[in-house]
């Protein structure tokens, strides 16, 4: 009888740890954030209920707009890296000399962390002589220096370029397991039927890759959208002139911890989780089509 | 213009043309490749190297460093605790991982290879998981932190709230799914218990896989920025991420000392990833098919 029993509450046992951690860690914060979104909290005194205050605020508020819309900008960096990715992986899966150590080569920025690359970058774009304007100047592109990192209009495009820079190379690695899957005899038949290089990748490698492309989408874009270290790193926690690279966890968090106002900043949270959410539910018909 | 795409036009002309034109080209991709990926981290070495008459910025710019020094590591060496940074990654990283990967492999076994009422309940809340993005639990998550389990400003903060990763049950749990059930029956005739049977017969099985969990989850907390920057106050306690923000703060007036505290901090990772780089590259694909 308490053997049964035993083996009847084996899997739980199994399955408790991880479910008391995702309890604690994700279930509960959740409910938390929710309920925090409609009070008024500084962390000194106890939250105040204040209804659909919050989210009334959201609306006016000029900061929150744009810290919305620069995150749906940040989705172009998907596209981006899903066509450099391939074009990289499609180079790579030649059984050349070495390639070994250019794929290695190319994981390296996905590996390092926001912190450190961010401190290239800056130097890279630095307005004062760094090397990108240096370039810019010797070719005769530009008449005088770009000041790219307190221009408002460049913050979050060099953030983008530093998102797409750092991701290639793990995308890559995505892409060449697909390619890798493709059988070798659909290439010969396109060879025959006399395509040449770019169209082969066109009607073979393309198609074929669809499952990777999906998954690459998907994973590319949830993170985009919920971009923090590049703006932190690269406009040292200010969020750039006029807020111009501020995105949705940025202004989330600079409301939180910045300036305490723990309830308005979870209702921002409260936004952003129903946008990843609408993104999900949209990327899983995307799947489902892909598979049907 | 023309008459360099035309030889790629028809599939015939390209196979007359000599192999080694063709390898030509295409080192010419990896290269040009290459140094976009590499001139970043080069022209930060460079940087670090630098001495004071060496103009970091200017025009036309100046790479190669005229007077070579490594004066500017040994003053950020004894401005800040690096090593201490550099442990503190390492030991958050390490039982992260541990116990990580401990609970995600205990939690993936029932759900690949038993039966059991609720399983699909509590495999579609794990996969709903998957989509909360972990930025969104900061807020109560820092409440916790200071309120409940006050471990807010130790190093136990960054490690809790990372062990639960719905990500590594599913990979776990695809690895599980291919290991014979033979091989489990005749572990149970034997009498092995359950916990036996996890432990030294499918574990051993999955060993590249746990490996791919056990890396991934590494990078993510060793490279970790926002959580621990939230939860770490007292500098002997930061994590390089961390640690090299402060720095930066620190001096600012010279951008060769911050570009020579961001090549110490690259290095451990670049070890660590040219020593494991297979378990770095190669296990994504089984992710992809998870």
């Amino acid at each position: 009888m308490s053997n049964t029993l035993r083996s009847r509450l084996t899997p739980y046992l199994f399955l408790l740890p991880a479910l008391l951690f995702m309890a604690t860690f994700t279930l509960y914060p959740l409910a938390s954030v929710g309920y925090l979104s409609f009070t008024e909290y500084n962390i000194l005194r106890p939250p105040q209920p204040v209804g659909l205050a919050n989210y009334q605020r959201l609306i006016g508020d000029g900061v929150f707009w744009l810290s919305l819309r620069n995150s749906f900008t940040y989705l172009l960096v998907t596209p981006v890296i899903i066509v450099s990715a391939i074009a990289l992986a499609i180079v790579v899966n030649r059984p050349l000399l070495g390639i070994g150590v250019f794929r290695a080569l190319y994981y390296i920025p996905v590996i390092t962390g926001a912190v450190a690359v961010g401190i290239a970058w800056q130097f890279l774009f630095d307005g004062s002589g760094g090397p990108i304007n240096g370039m810019l100047l010797s070719t005769g592109m530009i008449e005088k220096p770009i000041i790219f990192l307190t221009e408002p209009g460049w913050t979050l495009p060099i953030a983008m370029m530093m998102t797409t820079w750092m991701g290639v190379g793990y995308y890559m690695v995505v892409f060449l397991a697909g390619l890798q899957s493709i059988p070798e005899d659909l290439y010969d038949a396109a060879r025959i039927d006399g395509c040449n290089e770019f169209q082969k990748h066109w009607h073979v490698s393309v198609p074929g890759l669809r499952p990777s492309i999906v998954f690459v989408a998907v994973i590319s874009s949830l993170s985009a959208l919920k971009v923090f270290d590049e703006i932190y790193v690269l406009t040292n926690g200010t969020g750039g002139i006029l807020n111009s690279g501020s995105t949705m966890v940025f202004y989330l968090w600079k409301q939180a911890f910045r300036l305490q106002n723990v309830g308005y900043a979870s209702a921002i949270a409260m936004v952003l989780l129903v946008i990843t959410l609408t993104f999900s539910i949209i990327n899983v018909r995307m799947l489902e089509r892909g598979e049907g | 213009m023309s008459t360099v795409a035309e030889p790629m036009s028809t599939g015939r002309t390209r196979s007359v043309r000599p192999a080694w034109t063709r390898h030509l080209f295409w080192y010419g991709l990896l290269l040009l490749a290459s140094i976009v990926t590499v001139l970043p981290f080069l022209w930060l070495l460079m940087t670090a190297l630098k001495g004071p008459s060496d103009a970091v910025f200017g025009f036309p710019p100046q790479f190669l460093p005229r007077e070579p020094t490594l004066a500017n590591f040994a003053r950020v060496w004894d401005q800040l605790p690096i090593w201490r940074f550099f442990l503190n990654s390492l030991f958050v990283a390490a039982l992260t991982v541990t116990l990580n990967v401990l609970v995600s492999s205990l939690a993936a076994y029932p759900l690949a290879k038993m039966n059991f009422p609720g399983r699909e309940v509590i495999f579609y809340l794990l996969l709903a998981t998957l989509i909360v993005p972990a930025e969104l639990t900061f807020i109560p998550g820092y409440l916790l932190a200071v309120q409940v389990f006050q471990y807010y400003d130790t190093l136990w903060a960054l490690i809790f709230p990372s062990v639960f990763s719905a990500f590594n049950i599913f990979l776990l749990r695809q690895a599980y799914k291919t290991v014979p059930n033979d091989l489990i029956d005749a572990a149970r005739i034997d009498g092995a218990n359950e916990l036996r049977i996890w432990w030294s017969v499918l574990t051993p099985t999955i060993r590249p896989s746990l490996a791919t969990a056990a890396v991934f989850t590494a990078v993510t907390s060793w490279n970790a920025l926002l959580w621990p920057s939230l939860m770490l106050r007292t500098r002997e306690l930061y994590t390089l991420p961390v640690g090299l923000m402060a720095l930066r703060g620190m001096f600012t007036a010279d951008f060769r000392l911050i570009a020579a505290g961001a090549v110490m901090v690259i290095i451990p990772i670049l070890i660590a990833f040219i020593f494991a780089q297979r378990y770095f590259v190669a296990g994504l694909s089984g992710a992809v098919k998870g």
